[in-house]
């Protein structure tokens, strides 16, 4: 045996182990990176905390895309009717009945997971371009029956008069959004940490093999159908939570939260950032908002012609996503994300 | 000994064509045994059939006892009927590591634990270290299988089998796409997996073949020829026809 690994070594760089210690160290740095930058930036960019805000948000949703696709190999282009459903879901709650934050965050969740589980088993027998049709469809439905359920919903006019109550009883939600911004980072963390827990777990490792070979898995006694239909659910949870976390800081749901150019926004800054990698969600998200913001308030006529040239730079240039050059600075490896 | 696997009077036709008529067999423990047969002979049906990848149209396959003619594949799997891949078939992106690890937790069902670290769960890494040692694949433990040496790639299917704890293990041309010199190491590989387990080895390789089994099983046209030790088989006329037919009657 040794003799053919020594010559394996020699054959290619491929082959070269790499020390399991030190990629992990690298690896950790990544959530405790993203709270320094995100306090940072709350220093630094007082004015531009709605910005901030709305990015920490969305950063969440696009996460819980990652999960279904970076993790899963799941293609959809409904994800927002997760995103969608948990934030009605939490500001009808708020309205009507209980506005503490959490427990709306909660409610949130609850209703986006409980709309993955179900759609995720009707749907998910698909692969390929029918699932994309499928998740597309559950998504122009929950747009439908948000806009068809007036009474709950505020139909066209959007759900308002959301007013969540002080986070803790301690911290108001004040009309300049420090404790939105503080409070959505918050809830981005957290969720990064679960995410991060989840795709190292034996669960995440099932889902990586299902997203490289369904039979294989099979052969080997698994059921893929069983492992995707949970971890839609599961990234439904998280895109739920995200749409609460929208109504908890903005005060207001509209039916574009459950459309579908939501959903594929949410396609453009994963990829934009890189799949597979949950950080790549964040910086995806908050590369697409940030270049989206600047460009549009230097140019209000030209930066979608911007952005459209960013987005093919970065696929021609950068198919990993932006993560790919921290990564190949970091001396990290493709392939080797959540891994070991 | 125990008798492991049992199949009896399989048959299996696609509309007018039969690919498998009335082939009975039976593995016990500890049997290393060789099913053999010139191309088109109906050697992959037979895998197809026992494994459960194509149901088949009459007989009986019993596994430990059990019948399991009617479960599906993944149900076979988890009772102890397992094959390993003719074309190594394996998650590219994920390490050697990883393969073992999915396959030991998959065993034990315990692949829907969300929020437990893989690396903290008890017992899993001893039990791949173990795995990794009898098929030599220590050292590229962590290398993604997409960068690994075809025989290595052919060592952790085998290694990716054991690890389900197989009772019948089924190995689809171990040494396929290995190059000659390289099939021993197979084979050593092979030696190595515990000795009650029953294994049938598909192959072309007629030096493979007698350096492993010590009974042969020959197919011709989906039929069940004729079975015995390996000097019986070599002996035997009717196998020196199907393989060499036209040189004998040509004699």
């Amino acid at each position: 045996m040794t003799s053919v690994a020594e010559r394996d070594g020699k054959a290619g760089t491929m082959t070269r182990p790499i020390p399991l210690g030190k990629r992990r160290d690298l690896d950790w740095i990544g959530i405790p990176l993203i709270a320094a930058v995100g306090l940072a930036a709350y220093w630094l960019l007082p004015d531009d905390l709605a910005l901030l805000t709305r990015i920490a948000a969305s950063a969440l949703f696009v996460l819980s895309l990652d999960l279904v696709l970076g993790y899963g190999g799941i293609a959809t282009l409904g994800q927002a009717a997760m995103f969608g459903t948990g934030a009605y879901a939490a500001g009808i709650v708020a309205v009507n009945w209980n506005n503490d934050p959490f427990a709306m965050l909660a409610v949130g969740g609850l209703a986006g997971g409980l709309l993955a589980l179900v759609t995720g088993a009707l749907i998910l027998h698909a692969r390929g371009l029918t699932l994309l049709m499928l998740t597309i469809a559950v998504g122009q439905i929950v747009q439908e029956v948000a806009n068809k359920a007036r009474d709950w919903t505020g139909g066209s006019d959007g759900l308002s008069g959301i007013d969540p109550a002080p986070v803790l009883g301690m911290f108001r939600f004040d009309m300049f959004g420090h404790t939105s911004y503080l409070f959505a980072l918050a809830v981005l963390v957290v969720g990064l940490v679960v995410a991060r827990r989840i795709v190292r777990s034996p669960f995440g490792l099932a889902c990586r093999g299902v997203k490289e070979d369904p039979l294989r898995v099979s052969a080997i006694g698994g059921s893929p159908k069983a492992y995707l239909v949970v971890l839609y659910a599961v990234a439904g949870v998280f895109a739920g939570v995200a749409g609460a976390l929208t109504a908890v800081t903005s005060g207001i749901v509209g039916l574009d939260s459950a459309g579908f150019s939501w959903s594929a926004e949410a396609l453009v800054m994963l990829v934009l950032g890189g799949t597979g990698r949950l950080y790549g969600a964040v910086i995806g998200t908050a590369a697409f908002m940030g270049v989206h913001h600047i460009l549009a308030a230097n140019d209000p006529y030209h930066w979608m012609a911007f952005i459209g040239l960013f987005l093919i730079g970065i696929v021609l240039f950068l198919p990993g996503g932006i993560v790919s050059v921290a990564e190949r600075l970091g001396g990290l490896r493709r392939g080797k994300e959540g891994g070991a | 000994m125990t008798v492991l696997l049992e199949v009896e009077g399989l048959a299996k036709n696609f509309g007018g064509l039969q690919v498998a008529s009335d082939i009975s067999m039976t593995l016990k423990a500890g049997d290393r045994c060789a099913l053999i047969g010139p191309n088109g002979a109906g050697k992959t049906t037979f895998v197809n059939l026992v494994t459960g990848v194509i149901p088949p149209s009459a007989g009986t396959i019993r596994l430990d006892g059990r019948d399991v003619t009617k479960l599906p594949s993944a149900e076979r799997v988890r009772l102890g009927l397992i094959r390993s891949f003719q074309v190594a078939r394996l998650f590219k992106s994920m390490t050697v590591r990883e393969h073992l690890e999915l396959a030991v937790l998959q065993r034990d069902r315990r692949t829907f634990r969300l929020f437990a670290n893989v690396a903290k769960v008890a017992g899993l890494a001893d039990e791949v270290a173990e795995l990794l040692g009898t098929m030599g694949l220590t050292h590229v433990a962590h290398t993604a299988v997409g960068s690994l040496a075809y025989g290595q790639q052919r060592l952790l299917e085998i290694a990716l089998a054991l690890a389900m704890k197989p009772k019948v293990l089924i190995l689809d041309e171990p040494a396929a796409g290995v190059p000659h010199s390289e099939s021993q190491r197979i084979l050593d590989a092979i030696d190595r997996l515990p000795k009650d387990l029953a294994v049938l080895m598909i192959e072309h390789d007629m030096d493979l073949v007698f350096r492993f089994a010590r009974t042969i099983v020959v197919l011709a046209q989906g039929r069940l020829l004729c079975s015995g030790t390996a000097k019986e088989i070599v002996a035997d006329p009717r196998v020196r026809e199907v393989y060499l037919g036209s040189r004998t009657n040509a004699h």
